[in-house]
Parts: C-alpha cells; structure tokens; sequence
C-alpha cells in the first residue's frame, strides 16, 4: 500500500476544507451577491409578508458571519431549503436523482477511459501515419463537440427520425407497470438484473445507448489525445529500445511496459475529466428528458427554483471532490513514483 | 549582423511557427479557421445581407421553417428570419464573450498568481487555496450557478464565466511567479533598492506572462464553448441576441420538423472549436522539442 496513513487524513482533512470553501463560495453568491436575497428567495410573486418571513428565515437582520454561521449549520443538518418547484426539501429530491446520473455518468466515463487508451495507444503506434491522424482528427472533433447540440441531433437522428433507438427517459413507464418492475436501489440495471426483469433490462440499457454517447464525447477525446502524447514520447524512451532490441514481441512491450508509464498521468486526469462528464450529464439529461442531478438543476434552471440549483450544484461539487481524492488514490496505487 | 537583438527574437521563431503550420495541413487548417473566425467575428454587422432578421428586429411569419435553399443556404427560423444571417452575427457575440471571458480572467488570475507567488507566505497561501475553493466546483457549474442570480446578459455571462475561470491562471501565474522571483535580475533590483511593488510589476510581471498568455490563447475554444452551454441552459445571453448556443436551444422545440435552426448554429460552434483546439496543438507541439523533432504530426 503506498499510501501512508498520515497521506490519506490529510487528504481527508483537506477534502472538508475544500466544501467548506464550496459552501462559503455558494453563501456568497447566494446571500452577498443579490442586492436583495429575499426577493430571490420569497419567490418572483411573493407578498410583502411572505419576503419579511423569507429575510427573517435567512437572518439578513443579523451580521454577515451570524448569517455565514446559520448557512452551514443548515446545510450539516441536511436542510437545503424546500424546492419551489417540487416542494420537496432538496436534499431528498437530489438523493433520489442520483443514481440515475451515476449509472449514467460511471458508464460513460468507464466506456470513455477503456476505449480512449486502447485508440491512444493504437494511434502512438502509427505515429504520423494515417491511422494516427484519423484517431487524431476524431479525438479532436470528439473533444471539441457542444454536448448539447450532439444530444439534440442524435436524438432527432436516431429517436425521432429513424427510430431505431428511444428519444428519452430512463424506462418505458407502462413496460415497467406491466412486468412489475419495482425500483429499489434506483440503480435501475440493478434493479432489473437482480428481479430478474429482462425486458426492462434492456429498454433500461437501449435508453442509456444515446445518453452515453453523447457524454462520452468529450471524455473519450480527452483520453486519446492525452494517452497519443504520452505514448508517443514514452516510446521514444531507451527502455522501450532496450526492450526492442532484446526481442520482446511489440505487443508485449507496449501493453506490459509501455501502457504502465502512459496510464498513471492519463488515470491523473481523469478527476478533471470526471468534471465535464458531470456538466455534461446537466445538458444531456435535460435534452434526453433523463430525471436525473442534471435534469433536476436543469429544470430549476428554467423555472428560476434557487434553492434547488445551489443545492444541486453543491452536491455535485462534493462529489467532484470525493471523486478526485478516489482518483489520487488510484493514482498513488497504480504509479509506484508517487508515493503519499 | 546590425540587426537589433530584441527584433531577432520576436520576428524568428514567429517566422518558424508558420514554416511549421506549413507542413502540417490539419494544424494549418486550424489556424485558417480561428483567422476565419476572428475576422467574421469583427466584421459581422458589416456584411450581414438581412440585418433586421439577424438582430431581430424584422421577421416575416409567411416565410417560416423554410428549409436550406439557395435564397437561405441555413433555412430560416420559426419567424422566417435567416439563419445564415443569424449566424454569421452569432460568432460576433462568441468572440466577445470569448475575449471578454478570458481577458477578465487574465487580469485577475495574474494579479492574484504574481501576488501570492511573489509574496508567498500567509498570504500566498490564503490566495491559492482561495483559488483551490474555486476549481473544486466542477467546470461551467460554478459559472451556471453564478449566472443564474446575476440573470441574462452578455456582460453577467461574461463576469459569471470569468469568476470560474481565473483560479487556472492564478495557478499558472503562481507557478512561474515562484520560478521567476530567484532569477539574478530580480536580486538586482532588490540589491538596488526598488520596492516590492516596483519589482513585482515592472520586473517579475513582464517575464512571467509568456505562459500565462499561451494557456489563455488555447482556452479560447473552451470558453465560447461554455458561453454557449450558458445560453443553451438558459441563463447566458438573453433573446433577441443570435448567440449560437442559444440559437440551438431555440430550435429545439421545432427539432423534428427544422432541424436546421438547431443544426447549423451547432456546427459552427462545432468547427470554431475544432479550429481553436488543432491551432492550440499546433502550438503546444511547437513549444514541446520533444515532440517537434521527431517530426511530422498532424
């Protein structure tokens, strides 16, 4: 194990330093921010009686550091406000979105990552030839492509027009009525695999093909272009002669030694990476009608629900934090030079 | 030989630059593209043949949806107003977020990297883990969040985006702050006297902005981007402006039946980005020896 534990408490400490900033970042721009926060927060058709309660139950009448104070001390207890919208508390409609974006956004990033190094390295090995600068070109048009507009096209072209595959949704609501499909993890291939439901299974997954796609975009050129840059110096590398000239196979030498020096850097990047596939799943999930975190803040979003989009984006900035701590470790496990 | 020195170290590896995007098409057709874009962006109003449609001050319901044709190579839009025109105007308002964007970022970002790198300390520490609490948001949620309470326009789009950007320029600047401030010059200029702020920004800030400034020229395509996603969500640049993400999003009602008006804004925004990231790997390819000699590439 090469991480010490002093390494790991630090991280840990270090992990509630950064959402305390997250939160103080989200007070600021909630309550510093506004001119008047208790419009914002009565409402856009709030009474004169409704904005004095909404500023007595901000404590804009105490100092700013009280204010700061009352801020956290809600957000630990779990009261993240009550979404206008599905006059829920927030908190609970985000834990029951998340799955979905989990199922989505793991699937996507892992598809991205296997398939990312595997084109990577197969384009280092043909340096400057055509294989090399067709997957350069792709990663390229890959990485610079607005997910919003590829979601909305591939679901015109492939949902809508040819109809090969569904526009929207995360399962065919009357199918899972009819088999009986009960959601209880809210993982729903989960679901579907351990009640032994096949026909939901696979609608489950023939909705995820298009979500999928689309956020891979961005990840998945991300990945190629970092894996090419890396594998073609490493290949220029003297081991990698030595290796050559004692005769090992060139498959060998490259997935046993040359794809160990490439991975740790690529796996390092891959918490920024985790980044935009999380924006990513806020558009796509709104375009593919998908219920998950996105699709939630998204429709806060469009009907100004505040509370719900802070709540929202701060959990998903706790998410990103724990998710690059993950990746650090992974990091320090996999590349012996990184010692914590 | 009596050329002056400093004229030899800007006009050469500029000249060498272009020699290098010569021998490479994909690289080379990058850099024609962000050319492209700039100039269309500058020159929009003036070349517009249907500026009332583009602004949006003029439409005309008889010729709605109408599909790509000769007349409108882009279609036109639910109130017949043509797309090519609405989408040349657009590019106008992805450079000047683009521009906006990380111009802003970069007034900050240097200010507060030269700063915290230079004095260090307390206070180098309190700045960079102040830009720390920024870069825990994930990208664009920060921005999104931001844009939200300060509501539509091109200049909150501009300041949203610019407060989640600034902290990776901070870093940057930070970083060859911390390399810089040992070099003998600065010593020197200790040695003599001068005061902290007087080395800070008349000696530390002139030979710490090449990297800074090269990072900001690549970010170009992200921003507009991200401007773009800002107004697809709905809370960047409000209506009547032709902004290409929210055109997109204006079109996605009418998806199954004109697909052009969400089409044609998105592949533009398509290959400006494609443009800026082949010219920014042209660029770091030109800058990295390693991968500049063993030749080829794009």
């Amino acid at each position: 194990m090469p991480i010490s534990r002093d390494y790991l408490v630090k991280r840990i400490v270090m992990l509630f330093l950064v959402v305390f900033g997250v939160l103080v970042i989200a007070f600021i721009i909630t309550r510093v921010i506004p001119a008047r926060p208790e419009l914002l927060w009565a409402g856009p058709h709030a009474k004169a009686e409704q904005i004095e309660r909404a500023r007595q139950d901000l404590h804009l009448d105490k100092p700013i550091y009280i204010q700061l104070y009352y801020y956290l001390a809600d957000f630990l207890r779990g009261n993240w406000g009550v979404s206008w919208r599905t006059r829920q508390p927030v908190l609970l409609d985000i834990i029951s979105c998340l799955p979905a974006t989990l199922e989505l956004t793991i699937t996507a990033f892992l598809l991205a990552f296997v398939i990312g190094v595997f084109l990577g390295l197969v384009a280092a090995v043909n340096y400057n030839k055509f294989v090399d600068k067709a997957i350069s070109l792709i990663s390229t048009v890959m990485a610079s492509t607005p997910v919003f507009w590829l979601a909305l096209i591939l679901q015109t072209v492939f949902g809508i027009w040819l109809q090969v595959l569904p526009a929207g949704m995360r399962v065919d609501l009357s199918l899972a009525i009819k088999t009986g499909f009960k959601p209880i993890t809210n993982f729903y291939l989960l679901d579907a695999l351990l009640q032994l439901n096949m026909p939901v299974f696979l609608d489950v997954l023939k909705r995820m093909v298009l979500p999928v796609i689309t956020l891979m975009m961005y990840p998945l050129g991300l990945t190629i272009r970092m894996t090419r840059s890396l594998a073609v110096e490493a290949l220029q590398e003297l081991y990698v002669k030595a290796l050559e000239v004692w005769g090992l196979p060139k498959k060998l030498v490259l997935y046993r030694y040359v794809l160990k020096n490439v991975i740790a850097p690529v796996i390092a990047s891959l918490g920024l990476s985790f980044g935009y596939t999380i924006t990513g799943a806020l558009m796509v999930e709104l375009v593919f009608v998908y219920p998950g975190i996105g699709y939630y803040i998204g429709m806060a979003l469009l009907s100004f629900d505040y509370p719900a989009i802070l709540g929202g984006i701060v959990f998903v900035a706790i998410i990103y934090s724990v998710a690059n701590l993950v990746v650090d470790i992974i990091h320090a496990w996999i590349d012996p030079r990184v010692r914590f | 030989m009596d050329r002056p020195q400093g004229e030899i170290l800007v006009t050469l590896p500029l000249h060498d630059f272009f020699k290098f995007l010569t021998r490479r098409s994909l690289h080379m057709a990058g850099f024609i593209i962000v050319i492209m874009f700039v100039v269309i962006g500058c020159t929009a109003p003036y070349i517009l043949t249907r500026p009332e449609e583009a602004w949006g001050t003029a439409y005309d319901l008889r010729k709605a949806f109408q599909p790509p044709s000769l007349d409108h190579p882009f279609g036109t839009d639910a109130y017949g107003r043509d797309m090519l025109n609405k989408v040349i105007l657009g590019s106008r308002y992805s450079l000047i977020i683009a521009v906006g964007v990380v111009g802003l970022s970069l007034v900050i970002g240097v200010v507060i990297g030269l700063v915290a790198g230079y004095l260090g300390g307390a206070i180098g520490t309190t700045l960079m883990r102040l830009a720390d609490m920024f870069l825990a948001y994930p990208p664009l949620l920060l921005a999104v969040a931001l844009a939200a309470i300060l509501g539509r326009g091109v200049l909150t789009t501009i300041i949203a985006l610019a407060v989640s950007w600034w902290p990776w320029y901070a870093r940057l600047m930070y970083v060859t702050v911390n390399s810089v401030k040992v070099a003998p010059y600065v010593e020197a200029a200790k040695a003599i006297g001068l005061g902290r702020v007087a080395i800070m920004f008349r000696h530390v800030l002139p030979n710490s902005l090449i990297p800074v400034l090269t990072q900001a020229m690549l970010d170009m395509g992200s921003a507009i981007l991200e401007a773009a996603a800002l107004s697809f969500l709905g809370v960047g640049v409000p209506p009547p402006i032709p902004e290409w993400g929210r055109l997109i999003s204006e079109g996605w009602v009418y998806i199954s039946k004109a697909y052009w008006i969400s089409f044609f804004p998105g592949l533009a925004l398509l290959i400006t980005a494609i443009g800026f990231n082949l010219f920014g790997d042209a660029v770091k390819e030109y800058l990295n020896p390693r991968l500049r000699n063993i030749g080829g590439g794009l």
